[in-house]
């Protein structure tokens, strides 16, 4: 009764339009503003092209696109939470070192991975090489190896470089359910990871799932090298092959709706679940040992996706790095490093700030507009990159000239030309990371937090300041560095928005990669990695803290 | 429990250092961000200054750009992006601070001037150095290299003259034994709307048709990579534009030197409508605020030392007329070119790119 009162009280969901709602409201437009002028294209006329494209390649492009989606869903989520158990549950030698290691894939561009794979695999390469000499085999019709440029090449690289999202929201998840739970499910002689670990990290265990699909369904560098003929490679044939931007913007939002009606599954699946601990255990987990087999079973879990995902891509980008003269390049290199680190951690902070406003609305101020808006805002993450670019041109076009109106000026611009734009992408499509990891930390916190904060005369804010945001350090931390991560890697936004002369990492390697000048591109791929590497580590030991 | 150490009381002094720290960390953050938004913004171009937006990758460009500074004092900032530049320039309408547009392929440089995004330029210079078949009626758009593409076979496997034209490769014999790239690729449409042209749209699809029915592997790589292929045996017969060759024969990577070494290239339909060839190009800005400066970078890309730098740069063939093919260009002897109309591979080109999807290449 007093449970319900409070709840009532403490105004979730608050059916009043105070300045968070407002504020989230208006955060939402901007954010959407692109997404609707991508829709609003894709209304104008398309010159019957459906015909052709229903009748030739479409149903080709869809079945590829969910056979894609759901081999890298399934081996990612293999990946991803088998080895966040094993990191959490178990005591083995070289753990600590594993439980950050195994972030690092997240730091390689499935491009580049993809590069690399060919380039590993391929007639030429080590592998067959080493099969050719050991079995005399001459020609490549004396035996049958399997083609990495395919949709299973795709699958394997893409799984093998996505994993991490969904590894590091589950092992914060795992972390965070309290100990005494699986003590319960000991003393019941149930399966401590089907009927306790797996149930109750559903909700991370989805939100990192949904990253990686969407990954996957706006991946464009990878589909493209490995030929496999998804929505998105259609997309590009229609839009420049046809010269028909309203038929691929048409396209594009079907994608989209693939994204929108699984979410919408996964969401339906779970309306009626809820769980919540107190963020923090009152009984610390003693993680187990399995004794000798059971230690090197772990770190065979655990060696698995980081041998695919790190080990031999950067292996091989070290050969070329070491194997060629670099000293002509480094320069350039190192110049790009930073740009690369100010724009990321730039875009990092803005999306991180932007998206605790939103989920804090969301949570506790908004009702139910605030957090069906929210939600659409995170959906840039579906759109192709440089379809979401376009969208972002559209409506910046429209902002500025607005802005050249008012100040009586044509040529001034706001968002246009500058950095601004950039930024301003990055955040319409990176907003779903740094959501996502917020509201999944959120999520687990019981409603009586705030309540509690409430009744003892605190006001919403310093509850926030001083209950809710210390408990969503970790996520904070986990959403950032994916941002920075996936800026830092971003491709098709950063070549089109970016101001003259402006290099990052990415594109600086890319128009090498593009040529299959893989000797001159192994560097720059590989300050990427390096790059990435300071955050990994750093998060890695607030993550430890915080859990 | 935890959130009794949060409460105010606990640590005062510890709290109110956080507060600041945080404050402080916010004032930067936002400083940064406003940094980067006005920082970045838009420079005013100075007189002595161009804004180019280019489909060529930055390291083929620079040569010139490090050229043509060097002879004029004016200075050049670039972006590079292989796809949707002509979109940017469209939402940034008046407001755009391009001058120039570089990009390879005819069809692309159309569309900007379908998208009306290309200001005519009346030189006497660009008309003298470019022919009339290789510009735009209105002078919007100018060639600036030609490349041909053609049809590279192995040198051990195929016998020289067994392979004379495009149309040969749909002949059942090459069964399991072509490469290419996707058909998709700008450089194929092209080639699929020159046969088009050449032989009709019923023809051209059959042709099409057998050809991919001879193909060893799944379309893929660049064309590099279908010389590599030769030379692994993977196929015998592959299409690509001359001066890969030309890259790989003489660039510094010892492997591609094999690769070229595998193969030999066929200039096709030397007895009919002569090889199909396609341009690199540019045009400037309708918006450009340094019209002045863009006209002279133009008209500086076809002047002989230029026209030079494309064969030195990327073994592409010259337009001007006065510059004959220089060195190795020089060394594989002249060849009769496809005359058609460069545009109408870009009228052709969505019909092309319907076949190529009808026939999956």
């Amino acid at each position: 009764m007093v449970a319900t009162f409070l709840s009532y009280w403490s105004g979730r969901p608050a059916r009043r339009f105070d300045g968070w709602s407002v504020a989230a409201i208006l955060i939402c437009l901007l954010i959407l503003g692109p997404i609707l002028a991508l829709w609003l294209t894709a209304l104008g006329d398309s010159r019957g092209l459906w015909g052709h494209l229903v009748s030739t390649v479409l149903p080709r492009y869809v079945v590829n696109t969910l056979l894609l989606m759901l081999g890298v869903g399934v081996l990612s989520v293999f990946f991803g939470v088998s080895t966040a158990w094993v990191i959490t549950r178990y005591s083995f030698p070289a753990k600590r070192i594993f439980e950050w290691l195994l972030l690092l894939p997240a730091a390689i561009p499935a491009y580049i991975i993809a590069y690399t794979y060919t380039d590993f695999l391929e007639y030429a390469g080590p592998v067959q090489s080493l099969l050719r000499d050991l079995f005399g085999w001459q020609r490549p019709a004396d035996y049958w190896f399997p083609e990495i440029r395919s949709l299973g090449g795709a699958v394997l690289v893409m799984a093998s470089v996505l994993y991490p999202y969904i590894y590091m929201v589950t092992r914060i998840a795992f972390r965070l359910t309290p100990a005494s739970l699986f003590e319960i499910a000991l003393v019941h002689d149930k399966s401590q990871f089907w009927s306790v670990g797996l149930p109750l990290a559903r909700p991370a265990i989805t939100a990192g799932l949904a990253l990686v699909l969407m990954e996957v369904v706006s991946d464009f560098g990878t589909v493209e090298y490995f030929a496999v003929e998804t929505i998105t490679l259609g997309i590009f044939n229609v839009w420049l092959g046809m010269n028909n931007i309203v038929a691929a913007a048409q396209m594009s939002l079907l994608g989209f709706v693939f994204i929108l009606s699984l979410l919408g599954l996964e969401l339906y699946a779970r309306s009626r679940q809820r769980f919540a601990g107190n963020g923090k255990s009152t009984l610390e987990l003693q993680p187990l040992d399995l004794g000798l087999k059971g230690r090197i079973a772990c770190q065979a879990v655990c060696a698995l996706p980081l041998l695919l995902g790190f080990v031999i891509p950067v292996g091989v980008l070290l050969k070329f790095v070491l194997g060629n003269p670099v000293t002509d390049q480094l320069g350039q290199v190192i110049d790009t490093v930073g740009a690369t680190i100010l724009m990321a951690g730039a875009a990092a902070l803005l999306i991180v700030a932007v998206s605790m406003l939103l989920v804090l609305a969301a949570t506790y101020r908004g009702g139910i507009v605030v957090r069906r808006l929210t939600m659409a805002a995170s959906s840039g993450y579906a759109i192709p990159g440089t379809m979401l670019a376009i969208g972002v041109l559209i409506f910046a076009g429209v902002v500025d000239r607005a802005w050249g109106g008012l100040v009586g000026d044509p040529r001034a611009t706001l968002l246009l030309g500058g950095g601004g734009i950039l930024l301003t992408a990055y955040l319409v499509r990176f907003q779903a990371v740094g959501y996502g990891a917020l509201m999944s930390g959120i999520r687990r916190l019981p409603d009586n937090m705030m309540n509690a904060s409430r009744c003892l005369g605190h006001g919403f804010g310093p509850s926030l300041r001083l209950v809710i945001l210390p408990l969503l350090r970790g996520s904070m931390l986990a959403g950032g560095l994916l941002c920075f991560v996936d800026i830092m890697k971003e491709l098709p936004i950063t070549l089109l928005l970016r101001p003259f002369d402006f290099e990052t990492l990415a594109t600086y390697t890319y128009q090498f990669a593009k040529d299959e000048m893989l000797e001159t591109a192994a560097l720059p791929a590989l300050m990427i990695v390096v790059a990435g590497l300071v955050p990994v580590i750093l998060m890695n030991n607030m993550l430890r803290r915080a859990g | 429990m935890h959130v009794a150490t949060a409460t105010p009381k606990a640590k005062p002094k510890a709290q109110v250092a956080a507060r600041r720290a945080t404050g402080r960390l916010i004032t930067w953050a936002a400083a940064c961000l406003t940094a980067l938004f006005i920082g970045g913004g838009p420079v005013m171009a100075a007189a002595a200054e161009i804004n180019i937006y280019s489909h060529r990758q930055q390291f083929l460009l620079q040569p010139f750009l490090d050229a043509f500074t060097a002879e004029t004092g004016i200075r050049t900032r670039v972006v590079y992006a292989s796809k949707g530049l002509a979109q940017r320039l469209l939402a940034e309408g008046e407001a755009s601070p391009a001058d120039v547009i570089l990009t390879v392929d005819i069809a692309r440089l159309s569309e900007y001037a379908d998208l009306d995004l290309l200001a005519p330029v009346d030189s006497p210079v660009l008309a003298a150095n470019v022919p009339a078949h290789l510009r735009a009626a209105d002078n919007r758009w100018f060639a600036l290299s030609t490349r041909a593409r053609l049809v590279a076979t192995s040198v051990d496997r195929v016998a020289e003259g067994a392979i004379a034209d495009i149309e040969d490769l749909a002949d059942p014999q090459w069964q399991g034994r072509i490469c290419s790239r996707k058909g998709s690729h700008v450089y194929n449409r092209a080639l699929m709307a020159s046969v088009i042209a050449a032989n009709g749209a019923e023809a051209a699809e059959a042709w099409a048709d057998g050809m991919v029915a001879n193909f060893a592997r799944k379309p893929q790589g660049n064309d590099r990579a279908q010389a590599k292929a030769i030379f692994e045996g993977q196929c015998d017969v592959a299409i690509m534009n001359h001066y890969y060759y030309g890259n790989m024969l003489y660039g510094d990577k010892p492997e591609q030197k094999d690769w070229a070494g595998a193969i030999r290239l066929v200039f096709t339909n030397q007895n009919g409508r002569g090889t199909h060839v396609n341009i690199s190009g540019g045009g400037m800005a309708r918006h450009s605020p340094n019209p002045e400066a863009a006209r002279r970078f133009l008209e500086f890309l076809t002047t002989p030392v230029a026209q030079q730098l494309y064969g030195e740069v990327n073994f592409e063939y010259p337009v001007n007329p006065a510059v004959a093919p220089g060195g190795v260009l020089a060394s594989w002897g002249d060849f009769k070119r496809d005359e058609l109309a460069i545009e109408s591979l870009a009228t052709l080109a969505p019909d092309a790119q319907m076949i190529i999807d009808r026939v999956g290449w």
